[in-house]
């Protein structure tokens, strides 16, 4: 399960959500088309900027991270927005950064992606 | 040992400190989304970028020297991550990197002040005093906070072992936080930190954390890898230092660790 802050949410606002279709497009020469799914579901992609996070929260998803190896592992997801649980997610991203400004004062950016599975 | 210099404050870095890990993955993914992912462990990369502002002479002395030392990015030094629990298996007192006196009973499992059940209960049944520690690749000569939380339904104290230095703390039945913290004069190129027990005494042990610096920051967990890099090296042959005054100096540094190095 992907990590909770102390208050118990999962992202701060700004909160983005995606939700990604992929559909075939073949446009012929007299100017009509034709289109085609080209997978059989939607995919969900979270952007979770975080801000003020303490020493603690930010270590809790440095560790998260480190387990998951980048975006190799798979965990489940809440979607906060409809409480849905989407069982197969990972990284985007093989890095994780995170930034120190203070005591209590981390600040990250983490993009999760539901996998096709 | 050479080693990445504490400022005269105790501390390793000054805020902002940022840092970034890198793990590698190769993916082989369809035109459907489908994915195949096989993880390279060995390839990962820790990176800090440190800012320093208004370093003595005496402080920027120390970091030229350490750069003059490792010739820039040519060879690696030990590196105290600031931002990070330098000992290992933090909740699991029975992995290797805890050494435990014989006699001593270690039991795990048991509630902790975070709402887990993460701490552990020693109990020392011989006539003597008996210890649990952890011994780190780093100069004992540095600035270290040692810190864990403990209780105990007996009227009675714990050891805070901190290298040679062992102060005693008294407990009570509430969780609390105690430190111990300072520098030893020593020339040795390890530390070991731990809790000793009086001969006959019951302790409840959680989150024991080191670190390089002077105060106990927020607990963080770890697991097999902890804030020691002993082969960190610069990331730059080149080292700008901008001085806005007599004994005022500023300068940014780049430190990555490179698992594969």
């Amino acid at each position: 399960m992907f990590p909770t802050l102390k208050t118990g949410a999962v992202m701060q606002y700004p909160a983005k959500r995606t939700l990604q279709f992929a559909t075939g497009v073949i446009r012929f020469l007299d100017g009509t088309e034709q289109r085609y799914c080209d997978s059989p579901s939607v995919l969900h992609k979270w952007t979770i900027q975080l801000d003020l996070l303490d020493e603690a929260e930010i270590a809790a998803l440095d560790r998260f991270v480190q387990e998951n190896q980048g975006r190799f592992g798979s965990f489940s997801f809440t979607d906060p927005w409809d409480g849905t649980v989407y069982p197969d997610c990972s990284f985007a991203a093989d890095t994780f950064a995170f930034q120190l400004r203070g005591e209590m004062r981390a600040k990250t950016e983490l993009t999760i992606c539901e996998n096709r599975s | 040992m050479i080693y990445f210099p504490q400022l005269s404050s105790g501390a390793t870095g000054q805020f902002p400190i940022a840092r970034q890990r890198v793990a590698r993955t190769v993916v082989n993914q369809s035109c459907e989304n489908y994915s195949v992912k096989l993880a390279d462990p060995g390839a990962g990369i820790t990176e800090w970028h440190l800012s320093f502002e208004e370093l003595t002479d005496q402080e920027l002395a120390a970091l030229e020297a350490l750069f003059q030392a490792v010739q820039g990015q040519l060879t690696g030094f030990t590196f105290l991550d600031p931002a990070d629990n330098l000992l290992a298996w933090s909740e699991a007192q029975n992995q290797a990197a805890w050494q435990a006196d014989p006699l001593l009973i270690v039991t795990g499992n048991i509630a902790d002040p975070l709402g887990g059940t993460a701490a552990f209960q020693l109990v020392n049944p011989s006539g003597a005093t008996l210890m649990l520690q952890q011994s780190i690749d780093a100069p004992a000569s540095m600035d270290y906070c040692f810190s864990a939380y403990v209780r105990s339904d007996q009227s009675t104290r714990v050891w805070l072992v901190r290298g040679s230095q062992t102060d005693a703390r008294v407990l009570s039945q509430q969780w609390t936080r105690v430190t111990s913290a300072g520098q030893l004069q020593s020339e040795a190129e390890t530390i070991a930190f731990g809790i000793a027990l009086d001969p006959g005494s019951t302790v409840e042990v959680f989150g024991m954390q080191a670190e390089a610096q002077t105060a106990a920051s927020l607990y963080k967990q770890t697991f097999e890898t902890a804030g020691v890099y002993p082969n960190a090296r610069f990331r730059n042959d080149a080292l700008t230092i901008t001085t806005v005054g007599p004994n005022r100096h500023s300068c940014e540094l780049d430190i990555v660790n490179v698992e594969h190095l």
